[in-house]
This record gives C-alpha cells, sequence and structure tokens, in this order.
C-alpha cells in the first residue's frame, strides 16, 4: 500500500474533479464538502507518508512506471517515466502543499459564483502542485508545471478582482515565458542524456537523478561536459543553466521578472493569493534546487556570485516597493518578493547552512505568507477596500483580528521565536561564510541583507501603526457596520498556521532533520561535481 | 532550579486573575532567584544545555549559563520586576487592557531573563529581540494614542538597526570560529584582526538596546509607555541589556573596540546629560538622565573595568525604579485628582508642579533618597558605583596626557551635571509653592504603589554596596572585579568635593533660574537630523522604486505587449492584404480569364465567327511579315 502514497496524493484531486464533471451544478454542497474530503484524505497520507519517512535515507516512496516509450530509428529511443519520489526537499513542500491546500479550501467557503467550477478548477491544481512537487521526471515535471498555470489563469479571471483580466494575462504571459525557457533547456538535455541502465541501444531520457551524473552525457551532445558546444559567448551548458534559472526566477519572483506578482495577486481571491505565494512561488525555488543546480553545477557555481546579488536586489527592492504600497495586499505581495531574494541568497552560497535556510525560508514563507493572505482576505471580505490609508486605529474594533495581525507581521519581520527567524539565519551564516569555505559570494551581500531585515521591520510597523492604532476612524466609502471581529470559520484557518509559524520557530529541529541530510548532501555534490567540471574543460 | 524562574514566567502568560496571580508569580521567582544567587555567588559558573536545532554541521545548543554576572542580573530583574508588577496592580487598576499589560510585562521579564541566562550568543540575539518585542508591546500599550503608536515603532525600529549590527557580529563569529556557545569562545584567546569589527558589531546591537549614541532618540520618546513600563526599561530590562551582554562578552573585545566603546559612551553620557537639564517632562529628564548614566556604564567597560559597569548597573536598577515610581505616583495621583476636579494640565510637566511635598510628604522622601542616589551623594548607592567607574577611568587615563583625560574630565562634568538637573526636579516638583496643583484634592496612593517604592528608595543607601561608605569594595565589586586591583583613595575624596559643589551651585544658582536651549530641548537636532537625513530619503527611494516597478519595468513589459499586439496586428494586415491579397489576387486573375476564355465557349455562333476571322487575320499577319 504505502508503495502508492504519492499517485494517492495526486490522483485522489483528479478523479474526485473527473467525478465532479457530472454532478449537477447546482449541488453547491457536494463540491465544498467533496473537495474538504479531499484535502483531509490527502492529509491523512501525509502523516502515513511522515510516519514512514527515513531522514537520512534520500529518495523515498518511490514509484517507477513506464510511460513513453517511442522508438526513433536512428536517434535511438525516447523514455519517459511516470517516476515520483520524495527526499529531503519534496518531503517539506509536499507537507506545506496539502497543509495550506486545506486551509485554502476552508477560506474558499465564501465564494458563491459558479462554486461547481471554482471548486473543480481548486482539485486539478491541487493534483498539478502536489504532482510537481514529486516528480523526478523531467517531462513529468514539465507537464505537472504547465498543468498549473490553466487553472490558476482561470481563478484568477473568472474570480478575481476588477482589473482580473489584465492581471491574468500578464500572469499566464509571464510565465509561459518561463516555461518555454524550461522547455528548451529540457530538449537540449533530453538530446543530451542517455539512460546508462539500456545497454546497446542509445535511450534518451527524462530522468532528473540521470541528468545529475555527468557520466550519462553523451559525448559531443550539446550539453557534453566534457565538450560542450560553444553557442556565442558562453558555453551551451552555461546557456541552459541561464534559461532555467531565469525559467523559475520569473515563478519564485526575481526582480525584475516579478511584476506579474503585485497584479495577480491584488487581482486573485484570497484562497488563490494563499496558493499563489505559499505554494506556485516555492515552485520556482524547488526547481533551482531540484533541476538547475544539481545538473549544470558548475555553471551553478559560476554564476553564483550574480544569483546572489539577484536575491540581495530582490530584498532590498522588494522591501522599498512594500514600504511605498498603498494597498496592504500589494504590500505582502512585495513582501513576499524580499523573502523569496533570501532563497535565492541562501542557494547561492552553496553552503549547507545556506541550501537548508533557503530550503526553510521556502516552508516559513509558504505558511507565513498564507497567513498574511488570509489576513488581508478577512478585511477585504468585510470592506471590499484594502486602502492602508483608508483605516486607523482597527484594534479598537477587531480585537482578536489585531492579535492575528501582529503575530502574523512580526513572524514575517522575522521575529525570533517565529520561523522565519530560524531561516534568515541560516540564509545569513551561510551566504557570509560562502567567502571563506568555497569563495562564492562575498560576505558584503550578507550585510546588505540585513538592510531588507530593518526594511521589513519598517513597512510593517508603518502599517499596524496606520491601520490598527490610533484613534479609530474610516475613510473613503466604508461602512462602520461592516467592521466586525473574526469568526469561527476565520479562526479556524487562521490560528492553526500562526501555530505552526510559532512551532517551526520554536522547535526547528523536526523539520531540520528532513532538510539537513539533503542540504549537506546537496552542497557536497554541487560543489565536487562543479569543481570537477570546470578542472576538465 | 533556574528553569523554574523560566517557565514561571512562561505560565504567567495565560492566567486571567493577572493582577492577583501575575505578582504572585514574581514573587516566587524572585525568591528563586534570591536561592540562586545565594548558591551561584563566587563559585564556578553553572552549566546546563540542550540540543536546540542543528545547523550545517553543528549541533546549535539551547541552555543556561550561570556565572556571577548573570547571577547578579537575575536578581535584579527578578526583584525589580516584582516591584514593578506589585507596583502596576495599582498604577493600572481598571485599564481595560491589563490582561494583556500584564503578560506583556510577564514575557518582557522572561525575554529578559533568556538574555542573562542564555548559553550561547544566537540565544541571547532570540531573546535580545524579543525584549524588542515586548518593549515594543509596553511601549504602545495606549494603543487608540498616536504617539506611543509612533514611539513603540521608533523603538522597535532602532533597535532593529542596531540588532542588524548584532546579526552581522554573528555572521563574523560563526565564519571565524564556528560557535555561539559563550564558554567555548571564551576559550579564544588570540587576538584576532576579525574581534575588533565583530565586537563593534555587537557594540551596534548595544548601541540600539542600551540607546547610546546615535542610536539614543528612540529612548525619550518611549516615555510614552505607563509609568512603570518604564521603571522596568530603565532599571532592569531592556537597555540594562546592552551594559550586560558588554560585560559578559568582555573576552572578545579587542583594545581598539574598548576604545571606541568608551568614546561612544562618554559622549552619550554627556549629551544625554546636557539635555536632561533643560527638559520640562519629569519622564523625559529621567529618560535623558539614565542614557547618561548607561553612557558611562558603558565608558567604564571601554575603560577595561566591566566589574565596575555592573556595579553601577545594579546600583542605578534600585534608584532609578525608584525615581520612576515616584514620577509615577506623582502622575498617577494627579490624574486621579484631575479626574475629581474635572480640570486638565500636563501633569508631567514640572513647570505645572511645585510645592508637592506638603500632599505627598511620603513621595517627596522616596524621591530624595532616589534622588541623591541618582546624584551621587555621599552616603548613597550611586556615590560608591558612580566612584568605581571614576577610578576605573582614572586608571586607564594613564599618567601621560592623551584623549583618554578628556573622558576623565568629561566623566567628571557629567557627575557634576547629574547633581543639577536631579535637584532642579527636586526644587521645582516638591520644594517652593504649589502652582496648578494648589486647588487639587491630592492623596498618596494605595499601599501597593507606596511598598516598592519604599524598599527602593531604602536600597538606594550605601549599605546595599558595602560597609564602608566611601569605599566600593564591597562583597559585589569584589566577587565580579578579577585582575589587579587599582586603587585611589583620592578619587573618592576629590568625588566628595566636586558633588558639594555641585549641590551647592544648585541650590544657589539652579534653585530659581531655568536653562532653556532649543538645541538641548531637542537633544542636538538628532531626531530632525534622522528624519530629514534617513527617514525622509527612504521613503523618497521607496516610491521612486515604486515607479521603477510600475514605469519601468512594468512598461517595458507593456511596450513589449503593444508591440507585439502590433505586430501582430501587422501580421494580420499582411496576411489579409499580401497573402490573401494575392491569393485572392490570383483567384480574381483565373476568374477574369476563366470569364473570358467562358466566353468563348457561349455557345453564340456569331462570335465563333468574329473569333475565327480574327484569328485567321492574326495568323495571316503572323506568317505574312
Amino acid at each position: 500500500m504505502h508503495h502508492y502514497l504519492i499517485s494517492l496524493l495526486i490522483f485522489t484531486p483528479l478523479l474526485v474533479a473527473v467525478v465532479g464533471l457530472f454532478i449537477p451544478a447546482k449541488a453547491e454542497k457536494y463540491f465544498r464538502y467533496s473537495t474538504l474530503g479531499v484535502n483531509l484524505f490527502q492529509l491523512a497520507v501525509l502523516v502515513m507518508m511522515l510516519m514512514r519517512y527515513v531522514t537520512e535515507a534520500g529518495v523515498q516512496f518511490v514509484e517507477k512506471k513506464s510511460w513513453i516509450t517511442l522508438s526513433l530509428g536512428s536517434w535511438g529511443m525516447l523514455k519517459a517515466e511516470y517516476f515520483v519520489g520524495v527526499d529531503g526537499l519534496g518531503m517539506p513542500m509536499v507537507a506545506l502543499s496539502v497543509f495550506v491546500l486545506l486551509i485554502a479550501t476552508i477560506s474558499s467557503w465564501t465564494i458563491d459564483k459558479n462554486v461547481k467550477g471554482y471548486f473543480l478548477l481548486l482539485l486539478i491544481l491541487n493534483a498539478a502542485i502536489i504532482g510537481s512537487f514529486t516528480a523526478l521526471d523531467f517531462l513529468l515535471f514539465y507537464l505537472f508545471f504547465e498543468f498549473m498555470l490553466l487553472p490558476m489563469f482561470f481563478l484568477i479571471a473568472i474570480w478575481g478582482g476588477a482589473r482580473r483580466e489584465y492581471a491574468s494575462i500578464k500572469f499566464f504571459l509571464y510565465t509561459l515565458l518561463g516555461s518555454i525557457f524550461i522547455l528548451i533547456a529540457m530538449i537540449a538535455l533530453y538530446i543530451s542524456v542517455h539512460d546508462p541502465s539500456s545497454s546497446g541501444q542509445l535511450v534518451h531520457s527524462f530522468n532528473l537523478l540521470n541528468m545529475t551524473d555527468p557520466t550519462n552525457f553523451i559525448s559531443n551532445s550539446v550539453l557534453d561536459p566534457n565538450n560542450p558546444w560553444k553557442i556565442g559567448p558562453l558555453d551551451a551548458r552555461l546557456w541552459a543553466f541561464l534559461l532555467l534559472f531565469f525559467g523559475f526566477a520569473i515563478k519564485l519572483p526575481m526582480v525584475p521578472v516579478h511584476t506579474w506578482l503585485p497584479d495577480a495577486h491584488v487581482e486573485a481571491p484570497t484562497p488563490v493569493s494563499v496558493i499563489l505565494a505559499a505554494l506556485l512561488l516555492k515552485i520556482g525555488g524547488y526547481g533551482l534546487v531540484r533541476i538547475a543546480f544539481p545538473i549544470f553545477p558548475e555553471a551553478a557555481m559560476h554564476f553564483s556570485m550574480f544569483i546572489g546579488v539577484m536575491g540581495v536586489i530582490s530584498i532590498i527592492y522588494g522591501g522599498l516597493n512594500a514600504m511605498a504600497s498603498k494597498d496592504l495586499k500589494r504590500l505582502i505581495a512585495y513582501s513576499s518578493v524580499s523573502h523569496m531574494g533570501f532563497v535565492l541568497l541562501g542557494l547561492a552560497s552553496i553552503t549547507p547552512e545556506g541550501v537548508a535556510g533557503s530550503i526553510y525560508q521556502m516552508f516559513s514563507h509558504g505558511l507565513v505568507s498564507a497567513l498574511l493572505f488570509l489576513i488581508a482576505g478577512v478585511l477585504y471580505d468585510r470592506t471590499h477596500d484594502r486602502t492602508i490609508g483608508n483605516y486607523s486605529g482597527l484594534s479598537i474594533k477587531m480585537k482578536s483580528y489585531t492579535a492575528i495581525v501582529l503575530v502574523g507581521f512580526f513572524a514575517s519581520m522575522g521575529l525570533p521565536g517565529f520561523s522565519g527567524f530560524i531561516a534568515e539565519i541560516m540564509i545569513f551564516l551561510g551566504a557570509f561564510k560562502s567567502n571563506s569555505v568555497n569563495g562564492l559570494l562575498h560576505e558584503s551581500l550578507a550585510i546588505i541583507a540585513t538592510l531588507g531585515l530593518i526594511l521589513g521591520a519598517a513597512y510593517y510597523l508603518w502599517t499596524l501603526q496606520r491601520m490598527f492604532f490610533g484613534p479609530y476612524d474610516l475613510k473613503g466609502n466604508i461602512a462602520h457596520s461592516s467592521i466586525y471581529d473574526l469568526n469561527n470559520r476565520e479562526y479556524l484557518m487562521l490560528i492553526p498556521l500562526a501555530i505552526a509559524a510559532l512551532f517551526f520557530g520554536i522547535f526547528p529541529q523536526p523539520l531540520i532533520n528532513f532538510i539537513d541530510p539533503f542540504a549537506r548532501n546537496f552542497s557536497e555534490f554541487v560543489l565536487s561535481t562543479g569543481k570537477s567540471l570546470t578542472l576538465n574543460p | 532550579m533556574v528553569s523554574f524562574i523560566v517557565s514561571g514566567r512562561i505560565s504567567e502568560k495565560y492566567s486571567w486573575a493577572v493582577t492577583f496571580v501575575a505578582p504572585l508569580f514574581l514573587l516566587v521567582s524572585a525568591l528563586s532567584a534570591g536561592y540562586v544567587f545565594y548558591t551561584i555567588w563566587g563559585d564556578q559558573p553553572y552549566v546546563v544545555q540542550w540540543s536546540w536545532f542543528t545547523i550545517g554541521d553543528t549541533n546549535l545548543s539551547a541552555g543556561i549559563y550561570l556565572n556571577n554576572i548573570s547571577a547578579l542580573m537575575v536578581l535584579i530583574v527578578t526583584l525589580i520586576s516584582f516591584l514593578v508588577h506589585v507596583y502596576s496592580t495599582g498604577y493600572m487598576a481598571g485599564d481595560e487592557g491589563i490582561t494583556r499589560y500584564f503578560s506583556m510585562l510577564g514575557f518582557f521579564t522572561f525575554a529578559m531573563l533568556g538574555i542573562v541566562l542564555a548559553d550561547s550568543l544566537l540565544l541571547v540575539f532570540v531573546f535580545w529581540e524579543m525584549v524588542g518585542f515586548a518593549s515594543y508591546m509596553l511601549i504602545g500599550h495606549w494603543k487608540d494614542k498616536p504617539e506611543a503608536a509612533a514611539a513603540a515603532s521608533k523603538a522597535f525600529l532602532f533597535n532593529r538597526i542596531g540588532d542588524a549590527g548584532f546579526l552581522i557580529g554573528l555572521m563574523l563569529i560563526w565564519t571565524n570560529t564556528g560557535t555561539f556557545d559563550l564558554a567555548e569562545l571564551a576559550k579564544v584567546q588570540d587576538i584576532y584582526s576579525w574581534q575588533t569589527t565583530a565586537s563593534l558589531c555587537l557594540f551596534c546591537g548595544v548601541m540600539g538596546k542600551s540607546a547610546q549614541f546615535p542610536l539614543l532618540t528612540w529612548l525619550p520618546d518611549a516615555m510614552e509607555g505607563p509609568t512603570p513600563v518604564s521603571a522596568l526599561i530603565h532599571a532592569a530590562t531592556m537597555v540594562a541589556a546592552g551594559v550586560f551582554l558588554l560585560a559578559r562578552v568582555d573576552f572578545l573585545f579587542t583594545p581598539t573596540a574598548l576604545d571606541v566603546i568608551a568614546i561612544v559612551g562618554i559622549i552619550t553620557a554627556c549629551m544625554a546629560a546636557l539635555s536632561a537639564l533643560v527638559q520640562s517632562d519629569i519622564k523625559k529628564i529621567l529618560a535623558y538622565s539614565t542614557i547618561s548614566q548607561l553612557g558611562l556604564m558603558i565608558t567604564a567597560i571601554g575603560a577595561g573595568s566591566s566589574a565596575a559597569a555592573m556595579l553601577h548597573l545594579f546600583t542605578h536598577a534600585f534608584f532609578k525604579a525608584g525615581l520612576f515610581l515616584c514620577a509615577g505616583i506623582v502622575i498617577h495621583v494627579l490624574h486621579q485628582a484631575q479626574q475629581q476636579a474635572h480640570t486638565h494640565f500636563n501633569v508631567q510637566d514640572i513647570r505645572n508642579l511645585g510645592g508637592l511635598r506638603k500632599k505627598l510628604p511620603f513621595t517627596f522622601v522616596a524621591f530624595i533618597l532616589s534622588g541623591s542616589a541618582l546624584a551621587g551623594l555621599p552616603f548613597f548607592s550611586g556615590f560608591l558605583s558612580k566612584d568605581a567607574i571614576l577610578t576605573a577611568i582614572a586608571g586607564w587615563k594613564g599618567s601621560d596626557f592623551s584623549w583618554r583625560w578628556i573622558v576623565f574630565i568629561a566623566a567628571f562634568i557629567v557627575s557634576f551635571i547629574t547633581v543639577i538637573y536631579t535637584f532642579r526636579m527636586i526644587w521645582t516638583v516638591f520644594m517652593g509653592e504649589e502652582k496648578s496643583t494648589a486647588s487639587l484634592p491630592v492623596v498618596e496612593p494605595p499601599l501597593v504603589m507606596r511598598g516598592p517604592v519604599a524598599l527602593l528608595a531604602i536600597a538606594s543607601v550605601w549599605l546595599i554596596v558595602s560597609v564602608n561608605p566611601f569605599h566600593y569594595h564591597g562583597w559585589i565589586f569584589n566577587v565580579l572585579h578579577s585582575g589587579k586591583h587599582f586603587d585611589l583613595g583620592i578619587i573618592s575624596f576629590i568625588s566628595v568635593l566636586w558633588i558639594t559643589l555641585a549641590v551647592a551651585t544648585s541650590y544657589f544658582i539652579f534653585r530659581k533660574k531655568t536653562i532653556s536651549s532649543e538645541l538641548l530641548l531637542n537633544n542636538f537636532y538628532l531626531d530632525k537630523l534622522y528624519t530629514s537625513a534617513i527617514g525622509k530619503p527612504s521613503l523618497r527611494l521607496a516610491s521612486m522604486v515604486s515607479f521603477v516597478d510600475r514605469k519601468c519595468i512594468d512598461g517595458f513589459i507593456h511596450v513589449s505587449a503593444y508591440a507585439q499586439v502590433t505586430t501582430a496586428h501587422f501580421i494580420g494586415w499582411f496576411d489579409r492584404a499580401i497573402v490573401d491579397g494575392t491569393v485572392n489576387g490570383i483567384a480574381s486573375l483565373s476568374r477574369v480569364a476563366g470569364n473570358m476564355t467562358r466566353s468563348f465557349q457561349g455557345g453564340k455562333i456569331q462570335l465563333y465567327i468574329l473569333w475565327a476571322i480574327l484569328a485567321i487575320i492574326i495568323f495571316l499577319i503572323w506568317t505574312l511579315f
């Protein structure tokens, strides 16, 4: 049974979605409860997985079925597999996904426009997200990756706010551009890599684990590490890395390819914002760790300074933009840009601390950003106005809400005791240490990045001061009757996230047990392989 | 036995019958702190460690590292906190946020104890920031006051700026030693070049927390919080944390770093003392005096005597808490009297006060006692600890004239000014004739408020330091101080004369006169400078960046989108006009041709004959020519 746990996670929502197609749209209750049922079922499966997971054992719960096998004559064989599994990187991400998707379903309860369509799309999205976090075959990953776009596009375009069409098209085009980059790199990889397990015939495969081994590259192919093609000024391998990097950086998002994010967030309905911030952004970081870095380690080392600088730019630039935002949701969106910059900085250091910190940051940001977008959603549900300047002294009327906001804001600031602190301290230590250990990043990057912490405190405190403290007042067309404190459903979705953020801030070891072995192997592998490849030009 | 203190604090956070339970918990913890102090004092350090989490290959622990300094601090923190808790039950009675208040007060004490007991620098940093958070909540306790919210934000932000420096120091230490453990770090003997940078980075954190130049302006603003909170912040928690940290990690500091620390300390001490001279808000005078005293402690640490600094921290904790609580009484009873009499004036403004010795005799005596300690009068604790600091600086300055002499002289000037502003408070608030308060029915506050004040005032006399009122080598200093003794009896003698002179000056010159200076009132315009040099530019930068985001990046996206759409339109036109046009053209050509040729076969005999004749003619012409 436990050999199929991952497939259960991926296909249950799809199956329920297919069944749902034949249920009349009038049965709104059915769609809500069946989606919730799927989430709870996934939670149960997740618990089973966590119980059976062995922290030091690498990739686990592997399922490998042949999927597409196509003979191409003299070109050899095309082989794509249904190949899924989780390791110290995938497991935390899957856990985060299951948890956040459950919360997102709870927060979707108030959706009343075309309920059937909404929940079916949510189920498809669910399957695609978990699929991308578990796929170990590049073609399969790409399929899930693209598969996410479509439900996302419709969820924003149909259930979104006033400028939803603009935002959804922007989102779609941006991500599509990233997908094309990834597609090109994938095809080049597919041409260059053969499956070592098949003797005799040349078999091209999409197996991600095979791609990380430099000996699996066909000699004189495009991306042959010993003799790569030169395209313009750079090796083809460096180009391929850049394509993957930008493909995933758009998703992450990294400045300057981030502008889809604020618009998409501002226009998306709350649950979709939650999924977008907590999970979809992580696929960018996940892709870098899973695909770009280990397959092209020498390119990762070559560009690490560049990546680190881009990370720091994202941190500062996102923070400044957040400070200038007048819309609460926009502010949170830009703070996401700032926080994901830390992920880049930590990865670029390729130290165990930095990489572990990056993964921890992805996990922690998943919790905290979900909390923050729900917070913004609570207010928007009541007043349909997110302008910071239109509120003042909300703490007087909404006591519990203010308490949750305080938790969310301070968690996002990286106050010790919350998960973000552990992540950021590890990233800082890793990034700073990098110069003396592997010489990849300069110390100044970490020092400049501390400015991001000050900026974070500045924009959150300023928002608190403007919206929640001071005398109670409302401006604009907000009815006073619309201001009331949290209800039970809102507690149900906010409290678990707040507790989780607090738990992983005080007791980081349970999560680090998953991440740490992976991060150590990863940084060691990337550094040693990267060095050996640059030595043999 | 120590974890008991910590857990007592945590469980207290969830108690509801707080006004009763919270002080009780604090009493328990103060008692256990006393026991801890008794067992640890003068003994070997006590260490307990639990594994917290691993970073890379290193296992980070969370634990307790208890030596003499921290034992002393535990005692101060719990004792003062207990007294403040008791006092608060009277002061905050009837406040609607009282649960929040007490839970944050408990959390504040807990975080401060965390700093004091933590065994690793990382853990110190964790609690360091938590103290910042707790102070944010407490300073901003009266949320609906915009000034309180602004002051709270400012306090946290200034601390954050210092903490960023602290964090950089942590990174340096981690990179160079691979450990945060205090006991391990203490073993590092050689002086490496990174140590200067690292220790100065840690000192940045101290500047934020202990309100040293240039990060000092948040502390006077923080007076917006409830007065007991101010007492706690100024005496036991928060600002004391900085001095404590320096004393705790003094083994890290290199001579260069110590010089910088001494200079920063003395600059702060002078600036704050001067500013305290001209303030009119009683709490602000006390706030500036705290900054000034902290500056002296920091100078002492810079001069290499953390024992003297700790001694002053110890005595300062009692008399400053006492002063704040007295000020709190004045504010509290006048507020109540105002509510009864339906009048309103600013009770914190000392220009409105006067002659309160008649209506508040108890407070008057307590204020005199604590104030004398602050001023450093002989027979008070402040005299001895200040003496220790001056002796330390005197020993450090050397016999040849150098810039260190300036520090030495400045320290004396600061102690002179301290006397003047202290007695200015006493003259204007308690002596003379009653001013705005004349008609108010002022009565002494309840016992829960007077009790703590009485204790603190009694603790301001010399006996808590040593038996000899002119020699500071008592039970505290001798244990804390290791290394060679430097003694100058002459310093005590000079101090006595000097202080007497200062008291005389203050009595004869400043009893009636007041100095006013806009520059000093605004604390050298530091705030204005920060707003215009840092605050506004960063906001402008923020809006500029947002402009870049909207216009440049999005603009580029839009332009490329428009370009695509335009290209698409052009291609569409090309498709219709040229490609389709060609196809259609060919089609219509063939249609014309078809029509023409079809017309050949229209079945009309006459046409056939016509074509035939034309063909014959053409043929004839072609063959003939």
